[in-house]
């Protein structure tokens, strides 16, 4: 629908706008968008890392509480990130108000990037105040600053991609949490959020290389402990690579008007 | 010679799952022209709005605003339309502020312009008082006010006005007209869709008629008004007759 010589200049003011637009709506439910992950993150830390975790013995030098810190951060990121857009995207439809986007001289560029910049800027806030909780636990440290924004970004932006798709995808609330019930959640509590691979049985170790949040969280830990298990380069790679045929494909979706335009 | 206001050229629409929206409609709106476009529910009218405005996809066949295409140039043509839908397609927790602020964003009005022409809008619809007040909080004729002022916050040379009148009172609509007649005095060209054929007779100086996706009749009002007037012209456009009720004399 859009031409490719139109799609070269920015509708900066209608971009700025999606972004306030968005910012306000979230700005309504501050105790669902902000307080809930927060609370959920300090259960986690309470229970798992401060609780349960005094009784596990170090893990390469980092107490227990250390190296689950950046997997509960890690699943609120994805969570926030997958919610922020898959509700934008999908409300949008339901109230109708996408169509007044539609109408206007915006690419579909500015609107997934208005989507995302919202995404980012949430999951910076929740991820925040994880990280301040974490040092009310004395947890909280950064080994590299340039990854732990790499990660915290790339995460970001994959679920929000991923977001835009099932907001785009779904005719209902119901199947708007399916990919948060039969996907995220498994995919991100097996993925080493709160165990090393090697604790896992020989025969399962293999399922979790193959389950990306595997290197989202190790490379999280990475940022902020300094232990991976994984190739650092690997998981860059992984999420580089997942983000680009995310991006693609809801690029795609944008262009044919897949539940947007009639 | 300037291009007309718009010139639709064998549109065809054929949704997903296969149904037929507008099947080879041709047409032409002269600029400064108040162009009628009725027919009956299903018939087409609302899948040519939005195949003109971007709600809806072309399948195939030209659109052109100004002589600009709406499809290869959208950024420049979509700047000349004003859109108010038929449905509220609105945030409704927005304040009339906000919707105003954020639809005149979306068109690339800087910051300034768009205090003066939000402030303008609210004065001519009477939505001043209201301002603040959110979307869902008006009544049924301040929301189809706003939907207008924000069809024409961008001040777009080309208004598309898809059922504006419908579930408001007498009153209103009366000053819907007087402000849509002055509007098109003052050049705008308006493009209208309506059930109500008074309404189109009333306002409109060029009348067509859409019937099962295809074009039955287009021309003049006045080639439209002759025995029977515009309701027996719609009736044999469409290929049906009107169910005439008996009255209770009668029964």
């Amino acid at each position: 629908m859009n031409s490719s010589t139109e799609t070269l200049t920015i509708n900066w003011i209608g971009l700025g706008t999606i972004v306030r637009r968005e910012a306000m709506r979230m700005m309504r439910v501050p105790i669902q968008v902000f307080l809930a992950p927060w609370i959920s993150a300090l259960l986690f830390i309470f229970i798992f890392g401060f609780v349960v975790g005094g009784r596990i013995a170090p893990i390469a030098g980092h107490r227990y509480l250390e190296f689950v810190l950046p997997g509960i951060l890690m699943m609120n990121v994805v969570n926030s990130s997958f919610l922020q857009s898959s509700s934008q995207v999908y409300f949008s439809r339901f109230l109708r108000f996408v169509e007044e986007t539609l109408v206007a001289p915006l690419s579909y560029v500015e609107m997934i990037a208005g989507s995302l910049a919202v995404v980012v800027a949430r999951t910076v806030v929740t991820a925040v105040g994880i990280l301040l909780m974490g040092a009310a636990f004395g947890a909280t440290s950064i080994h590299s600053f340039v990854e732990f924004l790499f990660w915290i970004v790339a995460i970001s932006v994959s679920f929000g991609l991923l977001g835009i798709i099932i907001g785009l995808w779904a005719k209902n609330f119901e199947q708007l949490n399916v990919l948060t019930v039969f996907f995220i959640a498994p995919l991100s509590m097996v993925g080493g959020v709160f165990n090393t691979i090697g604790m896992l049985p020989s025969w399962l170790r293999w399922l979790a290389l193959l389950n990306p949040f595997f290197y989202f969280s190790s490379g999280l830990r990475h940022a902020m402990i300094g232990f991976s298990e994984s190739s650092l380069g690997l998981g860059i790679a992984v999420t580089l690579a997942l983000s680009a045929v995310l991006a693609l494909l809801v690029w795609r979706l944008y262009a044919v008007g897949y539940g947007l335009r009639e | 010679m300037a291009a007309d206001a718009l010139t639709i050229s064998d549109l065809r629409k054929v949704y997903r799952g296969g149904v037929v929206g507008v099947d080879g409609v041709s047409f032409r709106v002269a600029r400064g022209d108040f162009f009628g476009f009725l027919g009956p529910n299903g018939a087409g009218k609302s899948t040519t709005i939005h195949c003109i405005t971007g709600i809806a996809t072309v399948t195939s066949g030209t659109i052109e605003v100004f002589g600009i295409d709406v499809v290869a140039k959208y950024r420049e043509a979509r700047r000349l339309v004003g859109l108010s839908a038929q449905e509220f397609n609105v945030y409704t927790f927005a304040t009339c502020v906000d919707i105003l602020d954020w639809s005149a964003a979306y068109f690339g009005l800087p910051k300034r312009l768009r205090r003066e022409r939000i402030a303008m809008m609210l004065e001519r619809f009477g939505l001043t008082s209201h301002a603040k007040k959110e979307f869902r909080q008006l009544s049924g004729g301040l929301k189809r006010r706003l939907v207008l002022a924000r069809a024409l916050v961008h001040d777009p040379a080309l208004l598309i006005l898809d059922e504006p009148t419908a579930g408001v009172d007498v009153e209103l609509r009366h000053e819907l007209w007087a402000f849509l007649q002055d509007l098109n005095a003052a050049g705008k060209t308006i493009f209208l869709t309506s059930h109500y054929l008074e309404e189109v007779a009333h306002l409109c100086r060029t009348i067509a008629i859409v019937n099962e996706g295809r074009i039955s009749r287009i021309g003049p009002k006045a080639e439209f008004l002759g025995d029977g007037g515009l309701e027996a012209a719609y009736f044999a456009a469409v290929g049906r007759r009107p169910v005439m009720m008996a009255s209770p004399d009668e029964q």
